[in-house]
């Protein structure tokens, strides 16, 4: 049987059967979970019990207040006066309403006064919701008409004919930015796993033993295809959770008052190429950052300084995914074009401007080639430090004699 | 089976030399003891032997050819320091390295049943190496070492922190191993093991080597032996301290006279010597053990 296989199946299972991954996949997907029905439980929330309003006023004016309000209100009562200054009981017997909104007109236009739990809830939306009857009532026009003349209509055409709509396309963002997270977790997860077990390898001293039996390079290419495998699993787990399960939980949970509040993911709809692109940058993108946090933990003597060399390895890391959230807004930015060409950061960043634009084709060769080189490059050089820092004690390396060994 | 030669090798670490010029052979089916003190080179010298560590002079060989990867699966690598996983189970973790020696199941699963019974793992068989005691996980690696039925087998400090009745058995099986034809080299501090169990020796200090060969030869190269009398008297001690070149020793708890004479001297003269002069309930001559050989060879050295 091949060492490498005999390497990878080893390091496959003993990293699967882990608590570390296992509690790792769980915390992610309830994670995603969480993150996809979020938006569903909150919408449900608000809509049931904080937004009902007891309307208090003259009965012609409210239930034009109760038209305008209907977006985001919901009223529970129209009263035509107050007896007495409201208390939380009154707002529990009215429909455990969250305010009291007195309204009354004037030559100036709409006055409101409100009693209420919670003072937020008169904040944007409801300026907003009563835009068009402050104006109507100013100039004296029905309100219908303030409403259709500020309706603007906005036919949006997408020159390269990807998204139909502005909906589509918001929706490519939610998709793209939904899966840099997982980018991002399964890399920082994953390529610390494997310096943890090059860590452990080295302080326990079994690389000795291993590297009698099996090349280092090819020890380090199976430590790392055993944990891309791992991580792949991982992004199943997750993808599953946040999609296919996301979308069957938000029915379930939007059934009711918040059966119309949309789901982060429900409306992915990835294409082949979207999809072949997340894994070749994901593959690449694992490849570099794996390589190079391997060689990183062959330089230390004790797990406890895998924090220091990790550290510093974080930063490209959070750079990339600052930079492909940024891609997000404005893809075609030259800055942005030029970061999806560079190493350790284009995985991130092309990947975003591919889910959300149009990216030349030429662009996106050039990406693949850079980083393809770059991989293997990193795989070099990191593997030549593999090699000798395995086997190196006492004292860590200085910078310099890490360049020496990559010289030598 | 095969010859294990190492000519001149050396190898620094920076401005440290841990082993400037050390040469021997091993021949087939032969148990070789390492010898020195911490820091003469030992480990290093092992290293090479098993490639972990390329020499920067000199060469290692293998019946002839040089020690490369396959060659290097079919050697055992027992390291001082105990290499193993510590939250691997102990059937996997032997059966693994087995297979990384080129074991192929099932049989990796019936040599690591068997090595299991054989070292009294029964019990721990499914736990995590990290639970077991010292003794244990050493004979865990003892038989992640030679599950393969390796052709050499090295074994840096066995004994290293071992009770004695895990001494014992780790002596018993490194004899099976030994009687079954393995080429072995073994480095230790328990000069008695290693001089039960190894045909030749090396003793290293300072990254050179300062003697070595069997034990008879060793032996015959040492210059004086030490004659022991009973009981002490004074005209035994008379005849004694006339004889040239003899050296008093300070007396033993028990009443004898112990004397330091030349290799070559005439015992047997001596003897007649002394038996003229008065009654002589005990006469000895007392070879050097390991232990003395070893310890001139160190002190030689610093």
């Amino acid at each position: 049987m091949n060492t490498i296989a005999i390497v990878f199946n080893a390091e496959f299972v003993r990293r699967i059967r882990s608590r570390a991954y296992l509690a790792g996949t769980l915390i992610g997907a309830v994670g995603i979970l969480t993150l996809t029905l979020l938006p569903t439980i909150l919408g449900g929330m608000t809509s049931s019990s904080s937004k009902k309003l007891v309307l208090v006023g003259d009965p012609a004016l409210s239930a034009s207040v109760k038209k305008a309000l209907a977006r985001d209100f919901e009223v529970t009562a129209v009263l035509a006066r107050l007896d007495a200054t409201p208390t939380a009981a009154f707002l529990d017997a009215h429909g455990k309403a969250a305010a009291v909104a007195i309204v009354a007109a004037s030559r100036d236009g709409l006055h409101v006064t409100a009693y209420t739990r919670d003072p937020s809830l008169f904040g944007t939306s409801f300026g907003r919701d009563l835009a068009s009857l402050q104006i109507a009532l100013a100039l004296g026009v029905p309100p219908a008409r303030v409403d259709a003349s500020s309706h603007v209509k906005v036919d949006v055409h997408d020159v390269s004919g990807r998204f139909a709509d502005a909906k589509a396309a918001d929706a490519a963002k939610g998709v793209a930015y939904f899966f840099v997270i997982l980018l991002y977790l399964s890399i920082l997860l994953n390529a610390q796993a494997i310096m943890s077990s090059v860590a452990e390898e080295k302080t326990n001293r079994i690389a000795e033993l291993l590297v009698a039996t099996i090349d280092p390079a090819r020890l380090l290419a199976a430590k790392i295809l055993a944990s891309a495998a791992t991580s792949f699993i991982q992004l199943g787990v997750w993808i599953v959770s946040g999609v296919v399960i996301g979308r069957l939980a938000a029915g379930f949970v939007a059934s009711g008052a918040a059966a119309d509040a949309p789901s982060l993911l429900s409306t992915v709809d990835l294409s082949a190429f979207e999809v072949t692109a997340f894994l070749a940058f994901f593959a690449i993108g694992f490849a570099q950052y794996g390589v190079l946090y391997a060689a990183a933990a062959s330089l230390i003597n004790r797990t406890e300084d895998l924090g220091a060399v990790a550290g510093p390895l974080v930063i490209p890391v959070v750079i990339a995914f600052v930079m492909a959230t940024i891609a997000m807004q404005v893809p075609n930015d030259p800055k942005i074009v030029v970061c999806s060409l560079l190493p350790l950061i284009s995985p991130f960043v092309m990947f975003a401007r591919v889910a959300v634009t149009d990216v030349p084709t030429w662009q996106l060769i050039v990406s693949l080639l850079v980083n393809a080189a770059s991989a293997v490059l990193l795989a070099w050089a990191s593997g030549k430090i593999y090699r000798v820092g395995l086997l190196l004690y006492g004292r860590p390396p200085s910078f310099r004699q890490v360049i020496s060994t990559l010289r030598s | 089976m095969g010859t294990l030669v190492l000519s001149n090798i050396a190898r620094s670490f920076g401005n440290v030399v841990a082993v400037r010029d050390v040469s021997f052979t091993v021949p087939p089916g032969g148990t070789f003891g390492l010898l020195g003190p911490n820091g003469a080179g030992k480990t290093t010298t092992m290293r090479m032997i098993l490639g972990i560590l390329l020499p920067d002079s000199g060469r290692v060989s293998w019946n002839g050819a040089p020690v490369d990867l396959p060659v290097r699966r079919r050697f055992g690598y027992l390291p001082e320091e105990r290499g193993l996983y510590g939250k691997l189970k102990v059937r996997d973790q032997i059966s693994y390295f087995g297979r990384l020696h080129g074991v192929v199941p099932p049989d990796d699963t019936k040599r690591t049943d068997a090595w299991i019974e054989r070292l009294g793992l029964g019990e721990f068989a499914n736990r995590p190496c990290g639970e077991l005691s010292k003794g244990n996980q050493q004979k865990v690696q003892i038989a992640c070492a030679a599950l393969h039925e390796p052709e050499l087998l090295v074994l840096d400090e066995p004994f290293s922190g071992l009770d004695p009745v895990n001494a014992e058995t780790l002596q018993d099986t490194l004899r099976a191993l030994r009687d079954a034809g393995t080429t072995m080299i073994l480095s230790s501090h328990q000069m008695w093991q290693i001089e039960d169990l190894c045909e030749s020796f090396c003793v290293i200090a300072g990254g050179t080597v300062r003697a070595s060969g069997s034990l008879a030869e060793l032996r015959s190269a040492w210059p004086t032996r030490i004659v022991e009398v009973e009981p002490i008297a004074a005209p035994l001690r008379a005849v004694l301290d006339a004889m040239p070149g003899a050296r008093r020793l300070p007396e033993a708890d028990r009443p004898t006279l112990a004397y330091e004479v030349p290799a070559d001297a005439d015992t047997a003269a001596l003897l007649r010597r002394l038996v003229a002069a008065g009654d002589v309930t005990r006469f000895e001559r007392v070879d050097p053990s390991l232990r003395d050989i070893y310890l001139r060879a160190i002190g030689a050295a610093v």
